[in-house]
């Protein structure tokens, strides 16, 4: 059985391009592109990693992985966004709630890296 | 690479070679059954005729023996008068006529034979006669009688006449038997002699045919071999080369992902950091380092009536210029602005003129932030915040 990863993005084009790589790369994927969306995924196939934007349109997603942490506490949860941090505002505040923070502009194999080191190979 | 002889024209070749053995065989097998069968045909003509030659010799013999068995009878007539002897005699004068017409009949297609066989029957008839001459009188009486009965009898010399003709025709014959004894027994070795070395040669051709299906059996398997490495060999190419194809089409596609996810952010990125500059309400001008408007926020458009074609590449000062604080009036105060950016600090709360492109002046303060690139000012940021008018006082 393939490991199971729900993307959340409210960009197609960057989430059907996420989707696909990891596709390829071994994982089973579900792609939503709200929270509400999210939520209905987890409760119907409970993914083994959360990957998520952090500006949706219909709300945060630091909020969002908030709520699915009530129904996934042992998910990890990585959040991949344009917005660009401060590293120590990412050590101090963002490493408390997510995972892994990595820049919309990661490549994709680093991306996968990550991925590998939070669930581990396909 | 070595060259391999073509498996079709190897197999032809040797389709050719063992026909022709083939037909070798053939024909010395039926060049075997038509000498045998002739030699058979003349070893039953052989038979035939020795058996023959010894019925003309049994049936001149009988003659022979018949016309004993007649004279017997004729001088034990003459000597005794009995007269059982003259059914004797007439028994053996039956068969000799009998053995004599045999003995004709036997050497019809020999004329050699049956003019003896004719000489033989007038000596043997004219004895016949002689005999049947005694038998026919009356029996003699008187001893005398008798003996002048058998006295013209030259039985001895006339009976040692007929057997010197009966033994030279038997002598002949013998000799003729001799000599196709010795042909009969030629026939028979050429015969054997043909069917062993028919046998032999048949044998031998075999084991040709059998060395040569060996050869064949031993090319095939080699030709087989050879192509099944070959072709163990190609494909073990084409899983190499498949797997390079793939490999390399995976690095591509991946290469393409990634490069589509670079495009995709960039762009994101682009789009974001417009989008915070678009949402300012603020007037923002970014300007180069000699103050020519570079790129400017929707608000600019908005609050000046100017389009963005009119304004960049403009000196900022030809739709904002700072008032001198004192006086209030308006002056051409711009080396501020660029002493500022020369020495790379900011400027805040500058008071200063905008001018719309209906020439209608709107107080602003005016902001100047540097624009660095690796610690080198490449140009400014102004920003020009509209001062809300404060309605005067009520009288």
């Amino acid at each position: 059985m393939k490991k199971h990863i729900l993307i959340v993005d409210d960009e197609a084009a960057i989430r059907n391009l996420l989707a696909e790589y990891l596709t390829r790369s071994g994982y089973r994927v579900t792609a939503a592109n709200s929270p509400i969306e999210a939520q209905q995924a987890v409760e119907q196939d409970p993914p083994l990693l959360v990957i998520s934007d952090l500006q949706l349109a219909d709300s945060d997603g630091l909020d969002m992985i908030d709520q699915l942490k009530t129904t996934l506490p042992n998910t990890p949860m990585m959040l991949l966004t344009g917005v660009l941090f401060d590293p120590k505002v990412v050590r101090e505040v963002l490493s408390k709630k997510v995972s892994c923070y990595l820049q919309k502009t990661t490549p994709l194999s680093q991306v996968l890296g990550e991925v590998k080191r939070l669930i581990g190979p396909p | 690479m070595t060259s391999q002889p073509k498996p079709t024209a190897a197999r032809d070749k040797t389709v050719g070679r063992m026909l022709g053995v083939f037909l070798l065989i053939s024909a010395v097998v039926i060049a075997v059954a038509v000498t045998s069968v002739r030699n058979i045909n003349r070893s039953v003509a052989s038979s035939d005729w020795v058996n023959h030659t010894h019925a003309v010799m049994l049936e001149v013999n009988s003659v022979f023996s018949s016309l004993q068995a007649a004279n017997v009878a004729a001088l034990t007539f003459v000597a005794t008068g009995d007269g059982r002897t003259q059914a004797a005699g007439r028994e053996a004068f039956s068969d000799l006529a009998e053995h004599l017409e045999v003995a004709k009949a036997l050497t019809r297609q020999e004329p050699l034979q049956h003019e003896q066989i004719v000489h033989l029957e007038a000596l043997a008839n004219r004895r016949a006669d002689f005999d049947r001459g005694v038998l026919g009188r009356p029996p003699p009486e008187r001893p005398e009688a008798a003996r002048a009965l058998a006295a013209p009898d030259a039985s001895a010399e006339a009976m040692d006449e007929i057997q010197r003709a009966v033994a030279k025709l038997t002598d002949q014959e013998m000799a003729l038997l001799a000599e196709r004894d010795r042909a009969s027994f030629l026939q028979a070795q050429t015969t054997r002699w043909t069917v062993w070395s028919g046998v032999a040669l048949d044998i031998l051709l075999l084991g040709g045919a059998a060395w040569l299906i060996r050869d064949d059996i031993a090319a095939r398997r080699l030709a087989a071999a050879t192509l099944e490495e070959a072709n163990n060999q190609l494909e073990t190419k084409v899983r190499e080369r498949t797997a390079e194809l793939a490999a390399a089409n995976e690095g591509l596609t991946t290469e393409n992902l990634e490069r589509r996810w670079v495009n995709q952010a960039l762009e994101h990125q682009l789009r974001y950091d417009q989008l915070i500059i678009s949402s300012i309400s603020d007037m923002v001008l970014v300007v180069t380092k000699a103050l020519n408007i570079s790129r400017i926020n929707p608000a600019v458009v908005r609050l000046t009536g100017r389009e963005a074609q009119e304004l960049i590449h403009r000196p900022v000062s030809a739709i904002a210029r700072l008032t001198e604080r004192a006086g209030g009036a308006e002056a051409l105060l711009l080396d501020p602005l660029a002493q500022a950016l020369a020495e790379g600090h900011d400027l805040r709360e500058q008071a200063a003129m905008l001018e719309d492109k209906l020439g209608r002046k709107i107080p602003v303060r005016l902001a100047l932030f540097p624009l660095r690139d690796r610690d080198k000012v490449v140009g400014g940021v102004v920003i020009l915040q509209v001062i809300p008018q404060v309605p005067p006082p009520a009288p």
